[in-house]
């Protein structure tokens, strides 16, 4: 079968994926090279539509002027919650330029609240510490309960003001690599259901995260790991797959985030019996407990079927029962995270349990790259004219545990460091592009169009989802992880026998999720590979099997998979050079507890 | 508490190859708290996968699920089967496309055309007054909440598809909020440009000043009020 290639499109830059990070990539492009041909594509409707718009909590940067607070504790605290596993030349740099970014944001036209002298306010977010954890750091400037929105609206005001090209509601299907250059992308236009090639001097993945591979997550439709399964079909390494966080309640089935406020309010955390649970699993600290304890302490509940099942979204959970806290504290701590209650399972947290469950949150690992946000591979050499950045990336900032407030800090940062190097790049390089043989999107869409089985692709991708959230979220298993594997692989077998109900591929949904299905088992296979290799727990990635973190694994895991199931592991060794280095207070860069 | 419903859904449908229009009844036994974008889900992967239509987060931040329910534009994440029996007293519902720009198929629309209105309004700082010392302005927080309000918009465009000025030569209410923010916003120079979109024959003065705006805001914005303000010309805090 033949797909024919409608159009050629030439550009300076392509940018994968119109969100926070791809856009300021763009923004900063075109702020330092007016007139360049900046393309930028997206899945969704419109940019504004981006999962970047619904972050919330803020964007940590230490302020030169502040007397109280220091980048290095910055810089601390990232390594910290790490587990030690972030790269300490990428975590210095992006704590270092993190104001400048907040002030370009600012004149801009971001809107920041601001305290009563008009300047930025800011607040404080677990883990992040003045004087190497002795107290908490207000470091978190932030837009009332919408700080992604304000970076996306900025983000894509400034490409818009500047001239960039939209080209919404499509699908990057191939990357054009060949001789480690990219030269460009195929792209699936959803509107019209045709295939064009993009050419571009640099190409800038920024497609977002993978939250779709689980249940219950707090991830937007489309974050189905789309650039990670890109690279790794191109032969490209992801760092870290494995390494997954997971926020311990999230609300029953929506998954969006109830805060941790809830339970520093007093929130009781109660199974199907209505026992407080937590009292068993940490007698002392109860439900203020660290994120992941309390997070495994839900899922053992359920585990052990104490949990509750919800009929209408066919998932077990816990309840958190708020009923005991004084009306006040509804009314003004957390009137929010009530109306979440009300607003997406009816239910008025005065009167009612709530039902919770850990929810995905954030993938740590990405598309491996240098500190410069160079798509690099397995040898570290980069990939001329490719970056990325933003969630799909992993340069490595967070490790195997971000800090809240953390992402938004990366992907504007990373964004605007990538734009950097693809300007050098674009300068250097002469104008002429390789044609690259394509021929990896037609195998595949011509797999879809001639399966002739009869299944639910739905079905498929809910099966393989709830098998990602039994298997590998905040508990896992040898056998578990096995398992888990095996039956990936008979997904995988499924959904290619699978036919599509209709011919037409203009705005075919079901042909969109069906690439999308495709993601999903590719992202999940790889992450199950990773974590079982990892025989040890390290940040968000727990062994109930191997429950302590091992020197041994204090190593980045690099995983390949160029066809379905051929994953090849690696190591790469974590970057401490700040500890190396030997300066002023190097010695808290060793490989140290997380305590808290 | 595990109650369910019976639920019926006339989907207007629209299929661009034959350029076919059509209803299409779905019926399908539906938990209390189940809401409008599961039930379509529960569509695709239960009865008919080809049906189209959009979303994105699915709690209300971005606006990609807007579509109308029973004439009503609406995020179809932000109601719940059991509220929608209770506000519209029936177990049957439209659903439709927003009528704010062309249908794609089904309930997807052009949303690329409907943001076109909100390009024209210019949705960023035309000519950014330059900071002091070369960080971040001072906003007096007093003069932040005039406004502050507007910039919550999602560009879900359930106003514009209520409003009943918008669809001709309007250039709807969320594209005058883009442009009313920004005359507010101190950091904004250029703001000749602004009040000349606002007071231009597709400006605010084609308001009919239905308030439809405010009453479908799913970020509960008072549209109208900042419209208002823009008809009387008491954007800036020293007018006030």
């Amino acid at each position: 079968m033949t797909i024919p290639i409608s159009s050629n499109l030439h550009c300076d830059v392509l940018i994968i994926g119109a969100g926070g990070a791809g856009l300021r990539c763009a923004a900063e492009i075109l702020e330092h090279m007016p007139g360049a041909t900046v393309v930028a594509l997206t899945k969704v409707p419109h940019p504004q539509k981006s999962h970047t718009a619904t972050a919330q909590g803020g964007l940590s940067a230490v302020d030169s002027r502040d007397p109280l607070d220091a980048t290095i504790f910055h810089i601390f605290d990232t390594w910290k919650g790490s587990d030690c596993t972030a790269d300490q030349h990428v975590v210095k740099k992006i704590c270092e330029s993190a104001w400048e970014q907040i002030v370009w944001l600012e004149n801009r036209g971001m809107h920041f609240s601001r305290d009563h002298q008009g300047r930025l306010s800011k607040r404080t977010f677990g883990g992040h510490t003045r004087n190497f954890g002795e107290s908490s750091a207000y470091r978190a400037v932030f837009e009332a309960d919408r700080t992604g929105k304000g970076i996306m609206d900025t983000a894509w005001g400034e490409s818009l003001k500047r001239g960039i090209i939209f080209v919404n509601h499509c699908l990057a299907v191939e990357l054009l690599v060949r001789d480690r250059q990219c030269v460009g992308c195929i792209v699936f236009k959803q509107k019209t259901g045709e295939f064009v090639r993009v050419l571009a001097k640099a190409t800038v993945v920024a497609s977002g995260g993978s939250g779709q591979v689980f249940k219950v997550t707090t991830n937007c439709r489309q974050n189905t790991g789309d650039g990670l399964a890109l690279a790794l079909e191109a032969g490209l390494p992801l760092l870290d797959p494995e390494a997954v966080q997971f926020h311990p309640t999230g609300i029953v089935g929506a998954g969006i985030l109830a805060s941790e406020t809830l339970r520093s309010v007093g929130g009781i955390l109660r199974n199907r019996d209505l026992e407080p649970f937590m009292a068993r699993y940490a007698p002392k600290m109860r439900e203020l407990a660290p994120r992941d304890l309390v997070a495994r302490a839900i899922e053992s509940e359920i585990r052990e079927g104490r949990g509750i099942r919800n009929p209408d979204h066919d998932t077990d959970h816990v309840w958190i029962d708020l009923r005991h806290l004084p009306d006040e504290v509804h009314a003004k701590q957390i009137p929010e995270v009530s109306s979440f209650f009300k607003r997406y399972v009816n239910l008025d947290p005065q009167k009612d349990l709530c039902p919770v469950r850990p929810s995905n949150h954030y993938h740590m690992g990405g598309i491996a790259t240098n500190e410069f946000g160079e798509v690099v591979d397995t040898a570290r050499q980069p990939i001329a004219g490719l970056y990325a950045v933003g969630e799909c990336a992993a340069a490595s900032f967070h490790g195997f545990n971000r800090l809240g407030t953390n992402s938004l800090l990366e992907l504007i940062t990373m964004g605007k460091i990538a734009a950097e190097r693809a300007l050098d790049h674009i300068r250097r390089e002469p104008a002429a592009l390789k044609d690259t043989a394509q021929s990896r999107f037609v195998q595949r869409f011509s797999r879809y169009r001639e399966a002739a089985g009869k299944d639910s692709l739905g079905r498929i991708r809910d099966t393989l989802r709830n098998l990602m959230t039994e298997q590998l979220s905040v508990f896992r298993t040898e056998a578990g992880i096995t398992a888990a594997i095996e039956s990936l692989r008979e997904l995988k077998e499924r959904a290619d026998r699978t036919a599509l109900s209709s011919r037409s591929w203009a705005m075919n949904q079901e042909l969109v999720e069906r690439w999308e299905l495709d993601n999903l088992l590719s992202v999940s296979l790889v992450i199950c590979e990773g974590a079982l290799q990892r025989r040890e727990s390290r940040g968000a990635h727990y062994r109930d099997d191997y429950p302590d973190r091992k020197d041994e694994f204090n190593h980045h895991t690099v995983a390949t998979m160029p066809r379905f199931g051929e994953v090849k592991l690696e190591r790469r060794e974590v970057d401490m050079s700040i500890f190396t280095a030997g300066g002023a207070h190097h010695e808290k860069f060793a490989v140290i507890e997380r305590k808290y | 508490m595990t109650s369910t419903f019976d639920i019926t859904l006339n989907v207007h449908r629209f299929d661009p190859d034959s350029k076919k229009t059509w209803v299409q009844t779905y019926t399908l036994q539906a938990g209390r708290i189940q809401r409008f974008v599961d039930l379509l889900r529960r569509i695709n992967s239960e009865i008919d996968p080809t049906l189209a239509w959009g979303s994105s987060c699915e709690h209300g931040q971005c606006g990609t699920c807007s579509m109308k329910i029973n004439g009503k534009p609406l995020l179809a994440c932000e109601l719940l089967v059991e509220n929608a029996v209770a506000y519209f007293g029936t177990t049957t519902f439209e659903v439709e496309p927003l009528g704010v720009a062309q249908v794609v198929r089904d309930l997807v629309v052009d949303t690329e055309k409907a943001y076109e209105r909100v390009d024209r309004a210019k949705p960023f700082i035309i000519d950014p007054r330059p900071a002091a010392d070369g960080q971040e302005h001072a906003i007096n927080p007093a003069e932040l909440e005039h406004y502050v309000s507007a910039t919550r918009c999602i560009n879900c465009f359930c106003c514009a598809s209520a409003c009943i000025s918008s669809h001709r030569n309007f250039l709807g209410p969320n594209a005058m909020l883009a442009a009313i923010v920004r005359v507010m916003d101190p950091r904004e120079g250029e703001k000749g440009q602004r009040l000349k979109c606002l007071y231009s024959d597709e400006g605010v003065y084609r308001c009919h000043s239905s308030r439809a705006c405010s009453f479908v805001c799913p970020k509960e914005i008072d549209v109208a009020h900042f419209i208002a303000l823009a008809k009387e010309g008491r954007m800036t805090p020293q007018e006030k």
